[in-house]
């Protein structure tokens, strides 16, 4: 699992943010396009890539992307 | 594993009834623009839900759906054995309503009456045990009645809940018949997510206290946000259980049956969100024109939505020619509850309103 090809299908989910936003330090609940329904996006994109159930906690308890890609990974 | 094959039983009709009050979703008061409406729209699929004005409740609408199907069905109020109710908003906390059901209905006192306590999986759930019941007992007729007013516990100002949730009454006649297909079930439970969806205050573990009263009915209100104390729903855990449960007990339910999904004609799913739906009928490969949508005009209308989905979308294709049809009812447990049933030219009255 590479960070890199985590944060394109992150960064797939949203339709107005600019692609340079996206980086492993970027604090995600922040970014204007954030929403509950991008979150539905996020956890449906982890469960088709890396076969893994996100919980609503997961989502709560990280701050960058990269604190997301460290829950996937943990429980792929 | 709760499959069951339940033998000589058919689903002779369905009706459904909402209140005629209609709450459109742009015009929510908590959308700062209409592009922020739109956007909910889009994702949710929700455009509009009927809602039950204050003094109307779901047995109203269950009771008007009843009259019509027993109606269309010629069926006499005397022929029918057991009235069976299955709501989260019951009337009264006691007694049961199906009690009030039945002296409105005027049903004869030889019928029985019995009520369940189910959210979203609701129709399907009641369904096993109406129809276990009738193929083990010699009971020769039920009428199942199934609905909620989940729009009036949404909160006015819940910007997670209110665009969802819409009211609705269903009935469902079951009859003996011995030359019937049997209905086949699969229900799962994952009861230790179970707090996604659930309302806490007012029952017996946390009664209502003078402050948490007035906080629920504030909430209620829209006068105060929700919060955890009150009601919860996590729309993340309940849409991660959806995509991945749901697909899965339905291919269960296929596979300990040797049912082929090619061979379904309607898959009815709880009308929970447009963008869930279309995630699940992905991961079963089955394309959307065999997936009818009510919620564009109904919302999720929780335990009575897959009844609801059958009579408002297609309600002439179930009166015209035989169905085969496969239903989920997902979510409050947390559940998931499948069926496959055959109807053949069941009637299926025109939606009601109240």
């Amino acid at each position: 699992m590479e960070i890199k090809e985590f944060i394109a299908n992150f960064a797939d989910q949203f339709d107005d943010t600019d692609a340079n936003e996206f980086k492993a330090e970027t604090v995600f609940k922040e970014l204007d396009e954030w929403s509950s329904l991008i979150a539905l996006s996020v956890i449906a994109m982890v469960d088709e890539e890396y076969n893994v159930t996100l919980k609503g906690d997961d989502i709560r308890n990280s701050n960058t992307i990269e604190d997301l890609f460290n829950a996937v990974k943990a429980k792929a | 594993m709760a499959f069951l094959k339940i033998e000589n039983v058919s689903i002779k009709g369905i009706s459904a009834c909402v209140p005629s009050t209609v709450e459109e979703n742009r015009d929510l008061p908590f959308y700062a623009t209409p592009e922020e409406a739109e956007q909910v729209i889009a994702a949710t699929g929700i455009e509009r839900r009927h809602v039950c004005p204050d003094g109307t409740t779901t047995s109203d609408l269950c009771l008007k759906a009843a009259e019509e199907l027993i109606n269309k069905l010629g069926w006499e109020k005397e022929s029918i054995d057991m009235l069976a109710y299955c709501t989260q908003d019951p009337d009264y906390l006691n007694h049961p309503t199906s009690f009030v059901i039945h002296d409105r209905l005027g049903f004869p006192n030889s019928c029985m009456c019995i009520d369940f306590y189910h959210g979203c999986p609701g129709w399907v759930n009641s369904l096993s045990s109406i129809s276990s019941m009738i193929s083990a007992s010699g009971l020769k007729r039920a009428v199942l009645m199934v609905g909620d007013m989940c729009s009036h516990d949404a909160g006015k100002a819940n910007r997670e809940e209110r665009p969802l949730f819409g009211d609705s009454g269903t009935a469902t006649a079951l009859e003996y018949d011995a030359n019937a297909k049997p209905i086949l079930f699969n229900i799962i439970t994952k009861s230790a997510d179970g707090m996604a969806l659930a309302r806490k205050n007012g029952g017996w573990r946390a009664p209502f206290t003078l402050e948490t009263l007035k906080a629920d009915i504030d909430r209620r209100e829209g006068l105060v946000p929700a919060s955890e104390t009150t009601d919860k729903m996590d729309g993340m855990d309940v849409f991660s259980f959806a995509i991945t449960t749901v697909p899965k007990t339905l291919k269960q339910l296929c596979a300990n049956f040797e049912i082929d999904l090619e061979s379904i004609d309607k898959l009815i799913l709880h009308q929970a969100n447009a963008m869930m739906l279309k995630t699940i009928a992905k991961r079963l490969k089955i394309d959307m024109d065999r997936v009818p949508l009510s919620l564009k005009e109904y919302g999720n209308t929780t335990g009575a939505s897959v009844p609801l989905t059958i009579v408002s979308e297609c309600a002439d294709e179930y009166q015209k020619a035989p169905q085969k049809t496969l239903v989920c009812g997902f979510g409050t447990g947390l559940a998931c509850a499948c069926a496959y049933f055959e109807t053949d030219n069941m009637i299926c009255p025109t939606i009601l309103e109240y």
